[in-house]
């Protein structure tokens, strides 16, 4: 049977795909070797702009931040998800859909909105956070939480936590529900405790959920830039600039769209790997 | 009859076609809202109608825009070659020249000619120039004091201070009392551009703020290292907020506004906004300089400016040069003080009283103006956009206590450096 006709059902899609997304990231990438001034293309610089890469210590610093954002990323809302998920699975099912539907409340606000509701839980003059810890007598560890170097990078990361944690609980709980219950039996007749089961049976049987919600944690933390941008601009200083508040200043800011384009594709690359490792490891699995 | 029927409307679509194409529309893009920063809306709205006659049938297309973000937004449209006809947009000097030096912008010469727009002094002139060209129309004029809470003042017993030793003992005075001395935000980033741009002025002044700006001098010069160790040594000693680098410019004026902060040090562009919210008797006065030798003076700038699209064609250019006179004629300049809180460049402190200014634009207004020769530079306004950001964070970083003044003073000579490299610096 000829393929024609599934190639021109594809077709719409491709037009799209190519319009919106191809030619963009061509168009990207070809701003990258000219220079620019106050958004007027210049001259062809070749690989200059590249070169520029090397001595930008806040492109250094916004890769540093995002990999950063990563390791936390993966180590709090995933780790958090996989034990709540793990606890609640053993609940009744109306506990299990009440409580999936709380903590996955958080995932359905724009991270723009979880960005200026954490931005007054943390503020330094009426934050909720400060009057909570003075009502709880620890007044002495109120701070100006998104205000200094040493915390606001991981204040936001806090924040990102909250948005996504509901989300690893939701696949976990899938998973967990779709492993054979006689494992568990067995383990229960062998007098096996909450957590030797939880080690041997329920994080081994994970791996394919913890695989995809790492990676896709890893693509997202690479992407984002709404919650950043509204409660800190990548400040105080460099403390919370990213890849892409590096890339957004550079543009919009400066103008300077030869080297913006540059850091665009040194994103893009990152992405594009992590997505090419996430379709190549589950399928592997 | 079919024909007839059809006849019509074809006959109003090619009348309306054939008046549209004769019709000039003039676009404006500007950042008159009614509330918040440049809060002179209402003022916008009345003088469009009052200058209609001016635009002698020419129309005006308006968009208003946030102050803070007009000028992405315009940099956007000159880059997707969609300049709007006119625009009041902010800054002049570096950014102002690199829209000349791409040909971005009409050169308003002959119109200065022709208008006489004498009451744009030669320094304002000089910001909006490139290249032997004016290219701006600057119209209101923007000032740095210090916004005071006369009741708090007068219930604590503290006056105005005459000197920095005074101001100084002020603070510590404040502190001892329990209220914070200056409400201070720097979450958005630009606010400590402006604090610092009025400390740089009171302790190196304007004399030499130009051979570093225009000059060989590099900014590690030690007047500017003293100015940038007062700022960081103001933010040491609590003189501003806890966590002001995560408070907003607009939370910061509220504290002051709340009374809960004696002063807040910043600009006219927020005076209609602070009249309003001010439940109090509320006072303006201007900053002594903070250094020996250094005359008094503000940080003035003309905060915005009027400028014409090189796109825009010889009718639509010479209507909005038209509405432009009108905009800043002497009767206008009224409309703008009573109605928008705006003083335009020319008015006079006895301008301002004769059209019953409130006082305490009176009052800043006067200060300010009384030092022309000494008035420094805004530094945001002034610097090529490349040095802009990296000023911002690294003025978070100084007053943060993360580098020292060395340090912040050094990366700025790095960026202003690559900036004259790559010929973006204004030169007057």
């Amino acid at each position: 049977m000829s393929s024609r006709p599934a190639y021109l059902f594809l077709l719409p899609a491709l037009l799209l795909y190519g319009a919106f997304v191809v030619l963009p990231i061509l168009q990207v990438t070809a701003y990258s070797f000219f220079s620019w001034d106050n958004g007027i293309a210049q001259d062809f610089v070749g690989l200059d702009n590249y070169a520029r890469l090397g001595s930008d210590g806040v492109f250094w610093a916004a890769l540093g931040h995002n990999a950063i954002w990563v390791v936390l990323t993966l180590a709090f809302p995933l780790l958090a998800g996989l034990l709540l998920a793990a606890i609640l699975a053993e609940r009744s099912p109306r506990t299990i859909q009440m409580m999936s539907a709380i903590y996955f409340l958080p995932r359905t606000i724009p991270l723009v909105v979880a960005g200026i509701i954490w931005g007054w839980i943390y503020n330094p003059l009426f934050g909720l956070l400060n009057y909570s810890l003075d009502m709880l007598g620890l007044g002495n560890l109120a701070g100006a939480w998104l205000a200094e170097e040493g915390t606001a990078l991981v204040s936001l990361n806090v924040v990102g936590a909250w948005t996504f944690f509901g989300f690893c609980v939701v696949i976990y709980l899938g998973a967990i529900q779709s492993i054979d219950p006689s494992l568990y039996e067995a383990a229960d007749v062998d007098g096996a405790p909450w957590w030797r089961k939880f080690r041997d049976i329920t994080v081994p049987l994970l791996k394919n959920s913890t695989l995809f919600l790492g990676l896709y944690a890893a693509i997202e933390a690479m992407r984002f830039f709404d919650l950043i941008w509204v409660t800190t601009q990548g400040g105080p200083g460099y403390a919370t600039e990213v890849l892409t508040t590096h890339v957004y200043k550079t543009f919009f800011l400066v103008g300077d769209y030869g080297y913006a384009s540059v850091l665009s594709v040194v994103l893009l690359a990152i992405v594009l790997s992590l997505s090419a490792l996430a379709f190549r490891l589950l399928r592997v699995k | 009859m079919k024909r007839t029927l059809w006849g019509v409307p074809m006959a109003l679509v090619i009348a309306t076609q054939a008046a549209a194409q004769d019709s000039v529309v003039v676009t404006q893009w500007d950042q008159f809202a009614q509330s918040g920063i440049t809060a002179a809306g209402p003022a916008m709205d009345e003088l469009i109608a009052t200058c209609k006659p001016a635009l002698n049938g020419a129309e005006v297309l308006r968009t208003i825009a946030p102050s803070i973000g007009i000028r992405d937004s315009y940099r956007l449209a000159v880059s997707a070659g969609k300049t709007p006809d006119l625009a009041y947009t902010w800054p002049a000097a570096s950014v102002l020249s690199g829209y000349a030096r791409v040909g971005a912008l009409a050169p308003l010469d002959d119109y200065y000619a022709k208008y006489g727009w004498d009451q744009v002094n030669e320094f304002y002139k000089g910001r909006n120039s490139y290249d032997g060209k004016v290219y701006g129309l600057p119209m209101e004029q923007d000032l740095m004091g210090v916004y005071f809470n006369k009741d708090l003042f007068a219930e604590n017993g503290l006056s105005v201070p005459k000197t920095y030793a005074e101001f100084q003992t002020l603070v510590e005075t404040l502190k001892a009392d329990g209220i914070i001395p200056v409400a201070f935000g720097n979450r958005d980033r630009w606010p400590a551009t402006n604090t610092f741009s009025l400390i740089l002025g009171l302790t190196a002044g304007r004399a030499l703020e130009e051979k570093v700006f225009f000059g060989d001098e590099p900014w590690t010069n030690p007047a500017f290292v003293q100015a940038a160790q007062t700022f960081q040594d103001w933010a040491k000693a609590d003189t501003f907020p806890r966590g002001f680098n995560g408070v907003g410019y607009d939370e910061a004026n509220a504290l002051f506004l709340s009374g809960r902060a004696a002063m807040t040090i910043t600009g006219t562009w927020v005076l209609q906004d602070m009249i309003r919210g001010a439940k109090f008797d509320m006072g303006v006065f201007m900053l002594p300089p903070l250094a020996e030798g250094v005359a008094p003076g503000t940080m003035w700038g003309e905060g915005s400016q009027w400028q014409l699209s090189a796109t825009a064609s010889p009718a639509v250019r010479d209507a909005a040069a038209a509405y432009l006179d009108c905009l800043v004629s002497p009767e206008s300049r009224q409309v703008w003080v009573q109605k928008g809180y705006t003083v335009p460049i020319g008015t006079t402190p006895e301008e301002l009283a004769k059209w019953g200014a409130d006082p305490v634009v009176q009052e800043f207004f006067t200060a300010g103006l009384a030092t022309p020769d000494t008035n420094f530079y805004d530094l945001h306004t002034t610097l090529p956009e490349s040095v802009t950001q990296v000023l911002y964070p690294e003025l978070q970083r100084l007053v943060g206590g993360e580098v020292t003044a060395e340090e912040f003073l050094q990366s700025m000579q790095a960026a202003w450096e690559t900036a004259g490299t790559n010929g973006e610096r204004w030169l007057p």
